[in-house]
């Protein structure tokens, strides 16, 4: 399939966790993206007036290449109307209502004409989702948007001890075995790359094991290939690393197919061939900081390449 | 309403007998009529005052028959069925169409064979679309079967609660269908042919434009007009205008149902959605209902009724249950964020509206119960006809606080008669499936109700769901728990003043007394005699809309 097909990431969550935040945090933000966000209700995003470059009926489009659609009619349709935009945009972040299942949004990204499914992000606000999930009438929804979430993103922990956030921690992750990624969000700042496809601009990135990046919360690592690689080590290497690795991207060579691109977000991933002609046969991979696996990640990674020379 | 015209004669309609539905004067021998509104009911010895000082008119084409109050079902969904109306019906239940009538079809080998017997019948170039599929009665059909019918003709057999549907072969070409999107979603399965759910937001892609054209929706649209008339209704509460698109359900409404061979009146309640908005566009929304009744035209009619939505619908098996919970583990689903709910509620409630509400499950009547208890205590109103809808599930006490706050109920009783053995095997368990729609405790606690059909979701025929309502015999011949039964005067009531009740219109409609619209439905035989046993048989002769007569052509 040589069609680029647009990555689409589902934000869920129930009302009051952060959704709205987090979208004005995208439509604003330095990724240097131009997303189509799809969102339910134009009146509770914030958009400054002067970042606004036109507004038309279901749509504002913003100076930084960014546009705001609200879903007033069906999501299909609304997808369809920014996969029509010339050019396409760079990725398409769609709110699932308070009351959805995100897994289920999620289905229209993945199986859409024109669209591949990024991530499923479940924003739970840190005060709240423990009542929440006892809760009569809610309970077992917001368990269930936990649960579909690849990553989780606690909100508002500068208001929880530390203590208490490692316990909810542990609560998500025993809730089955499909519960994502966990990571900590405090007054409001999602780092873009949990949300976003951006971790794939792989030329931007420096050689191989350095660590590009030092954040309080990630950091991103990208490993080159002298080589083409084996699909079967590829396939049991993106299986078997946890889920302390939030994502990996990159173009890869392997033996006798040709160029595919790997994504991998949480535990799901996929390799697809690709016609992109660039040369780069490396993945990015950003990890929970102190992720100890990725020593491990660049001693495998270097095995492979000391085989092949 | 019609305009005085003073100087036109006074029409006399006799008849075999009369029910009034006025507990004054229950029984009467005429109707004397002006303008399209009712004089005075009596004999014709009483209404002498009026006959010896008035030109009038004798009009004994009722002599036979029996005139009741025109007919009334407050919650159907005219542009749901207009999509559907044009499909072949292929339910486990009969039909009586206007233009057929459909026998059930009720074990796979019935509906593969009625699939061929369409398949031979239809025109070359027609798709065939087949709703009323159910794995219950029909099993699994897959694409194959299909293909065997036709490799050529388009077919979806379509789900009796829509939300799945199977194709052949011939859909995918017709088409165009994306195949690789198609086996890339998961809620499309390629193989078996089969759309659920967000697949059907896929199929809805190419098949859109195709079904919501607007030929085929007027055409829809005119069978519904079909449908009420038969039905013998003269008033139908449309229970969610505006989910379509506000402006083009007007446009398509105002055309097909505002012309003078329209023999009946439709009530909008808008859909007050608006699930992830703020207390601001909460208000933005109450401002544009108020202003809806501008609109109006004579038969086309929005008020201060709104509607709301609770949890999922009960057909998909998506309301909300309290522990146990579904038979199968599966969960139900919000349709408002129970935290919106309140929300938007309140801003209704203090903005003097009408509120209904679609809830289906205990733990949906829950949630609605006790967001009204919040608005009482907060804001106290007398007389505010906030109305349970569907009401499918419930728990005994529920109905004692339904009643304490002063709430009434539209009840969608034919979900007894469709689905009491189908949920009690696999949906529910006995005890809650045999107490499905509880009609018995709200005579009992003095609440008012009417029973609605939700059309398409149950046949549009008043004295049917009458019939259901105090027989509660299922599709199977069982009996339902026989405590949920009601009287024939209260099942009469749920489909005539009770019903005007629930939309606000008992002062203009619903029972025969002076001053009120000329609107009656004519039967062959009076309810009260036939007994509760054959209210479903009662042949109908047609009705009478603001005094004009129309037949039902047979």
């Amino acid at each position: 399939m040589s069609e680029r097909r647009v990555p689409v990431t589902v934000i869920g969550g129930y009302l009051g966790a952060g959704k709205t935040t987090l979208i004005n945090q995208l439509l604003a933000g330095r990724h240097g993206r131009r997303l189509a966000i799809l969102v339910n209700d134009f009146g509770s995003v914030n958009i400054d007036a002067g970042l606004i470059a036109s507004h038309d009926g279901e749509t504002i489009s913003l100076e930084n290449g960014c546009i705001c659609c609200s879903l007033a009619d069906s999501l299909g349709d609304a997808l369809d109307a920014v996969l029509a935009l010339d050019p396409a945009p760079d990725q398409i972040v769609i709110e699932a209502s308070g009351v959805a299942d995100p897994a289920k949004v999620a289905y229209y990204g993945q199986g859409w004409p024109g669209c591949r499914l990024d991530a499923v992000v479940v924003l739970a606000d840190a005060e709240m989702i423990r009542g929440l999930s006892d809760d009569q009438f809610v309970g077992e929804l917001v368990t269930r948007q936990l649960r579909s979430g690849d990553v989780v993103a606690l909100t508002k922990t500068d208001l929880v001890p530390d203590s208490s956030l490692d316990e909810l921690e542990a609560w998500i992750n025993t809730m089955d075995e499909t519960s994502g990624t966990v990571v900590r969000v405090a007054h409001g700042l999602v780092d873009h790359r949990v949300v976003l496809d951006s971790a794939g601009d792989v030329a931007n990135f420096g050689s191989t094991g350095e660590s590009v990046d030092a954040h309080e919360l990630f950091e991103s690592v990208v490993f080159e290939f002298s080589s083409a690689v084996e699909r079967e080590w590829l396939e049991s290497a993106l299986e078997s690393w946890s889920d302390q690795i939030v994502r990996v991207k990159g173009i890869i060579a392997l033996v006798d197919e040709g160029r595919h691109l790997v994504h991998r977000v949480a535990k799901r991933w996929s390799i697809e061939p690709t016609s992109d002609n660039c040369h780069a046969n490396s993945l990015v991979v950003v990890a929970l900081s102190g992720a100890t696996e990725l020593s491990q990640i660049a001693a495998d990674v270097k095995r492979v390449n000391l085989l092949k020379d | 309403m019609t305009i005085d015209r003073p100087s036109s004669a006074i029409k006399v309609f006799t008849a075999r007998r009369v029910r009034t539905m006025e507990h004054s004067q229950p029984i009467a021998e005429a109707v004397a009529v002006r303008d399209g509104r009712i004089v005075e009911v009596g004999t014709l010895e009483t209404m002498r005052p009026w006959l010896d000082n008035h030109p009038h008119e004798i009009d004994d084409t009722f002599a036979d028959h029996v005139i009741m109050p025109g007919f009334i079902d407050p919650h159907l969904h005219p542009s749901m069925a207009a999509v559907l109306l044009p499909m072949e019906f292929t339910t486990a239940t009969d039909w009586s169409l206007p233009w057929e009538d459909v026998g059930a079809v009720a074990s796979r080998v019935e509906l593969l064979e009625r699939l061929t017997e369409l398949n031979d019948r239809l025109e070359a170039d027609e798709p065939l679309f087949a709703w009323g599929h159910h794995p219950i009665w029909h099993g699994e059909i897959d694409r194959l079967q299909l293909n065997d019918i036709s490799g050529t003709r388009p077919i979806v057999v379509w789900h009796r609660g829509y939300h799945l549907f199977i194709v052949n072969d011939a859909f995918y070409a017709w088409l165009d269908v994306d195949m690789d999107a198609a086996r890339r979603h998961p809620q499309v399965d390629v193989e078996r042919g089969a759309f659920f759910e967000t697949g059907l937001g896929f199929a809805m892609r190419y098949l859109g434009p195709f079904l919501l054209g607007s030929e085929r929706f007027r055409a829809g649209l005119d069978r519904m007009r079909q449908v009420i008339h038969h039905g013998g209704q003269t008033t139908i509460g449309d229970a969610a205008f505006g989910m379509y698109g506000f402006e083009r359900e007007w446009e398509h409404l105002n055309d097909v149902m505002e012309r003078p061979d329209t023999p009946f009146r439709i009530q909008f309640m808008v859909a007050a959605m608006n699930p992830e908005g703020h207390e601001a566009s909460d208000r933005s929304m109450v401002e544009h209902i108020l202003q809806l009744p501008e609109r109006n035209t004579h038969r086309l009619r929005f008020s201060d009724h709104v509607k709301m939505f609770a949890d999922g619908g009960f057909f998909a098996e998506l309301m909300q249950l309290g522990f146990p919970g579904h038979l199968d583990g599966r969960h139900g689903e919000w349709m408002t964020p129970p935290a919106r709910f309140e929300e938007i509620a309140r801003s209704l409630w203090n903005a003097g509206l009408k509120i209904h509400v679609h809830c289906t499950g205990d733990n949906g009547i829950e949630l609605v119960l006790q967001t009204l208890e919040k608005l009482q205590a907060e804001r106290p109103r007398f007389d505010h006809r906030f109305t349970f809808e569907h009401f499918g599930i419930s728990r005994p006490q529920q109905v004692d606080r339904l009643a304490a706050l002063g709430a009434i109920a539209s009840v969608q009783v034919y979900y007894v008669y469709e689905l009491s053995r189908a949920f009690a095997d696999h949906t529910l368990g006995y005890e809650r499936s045999s107490q499905i729609s509880r009609l018995g405790s709200l005579e009992r606690a003095g609440v008012r109700f009417a029973v609605h059909s939700d059309y398409t979701m149950a046949p549009a025929r008043p004295l049917n769901n009458a019939w259901v309502a105090a027989n509660r015999i299922n599709e199977s011949g069982e009996v339902m728990c026989p405590n949920e039964r009601i009287s024939l005067d209260a099942a009469m009531r749920a489909i005539t003043i009770n019903a005007a009740y629930v939309l606000g219109l008992e002062n203009e409609i619903g029972s025969l007394s002076w001053g009120k619209m000329a609107d009656f439905t004519i039967l062959d035989a009076d309810p009260y005699d036939v007994g509760v046993e054959g209210l479903n048989e009662i042949p109908i002769w047609g009705t009478v809309f603001e005094g004009e007569k129309f037949a039902i052509e047979t």
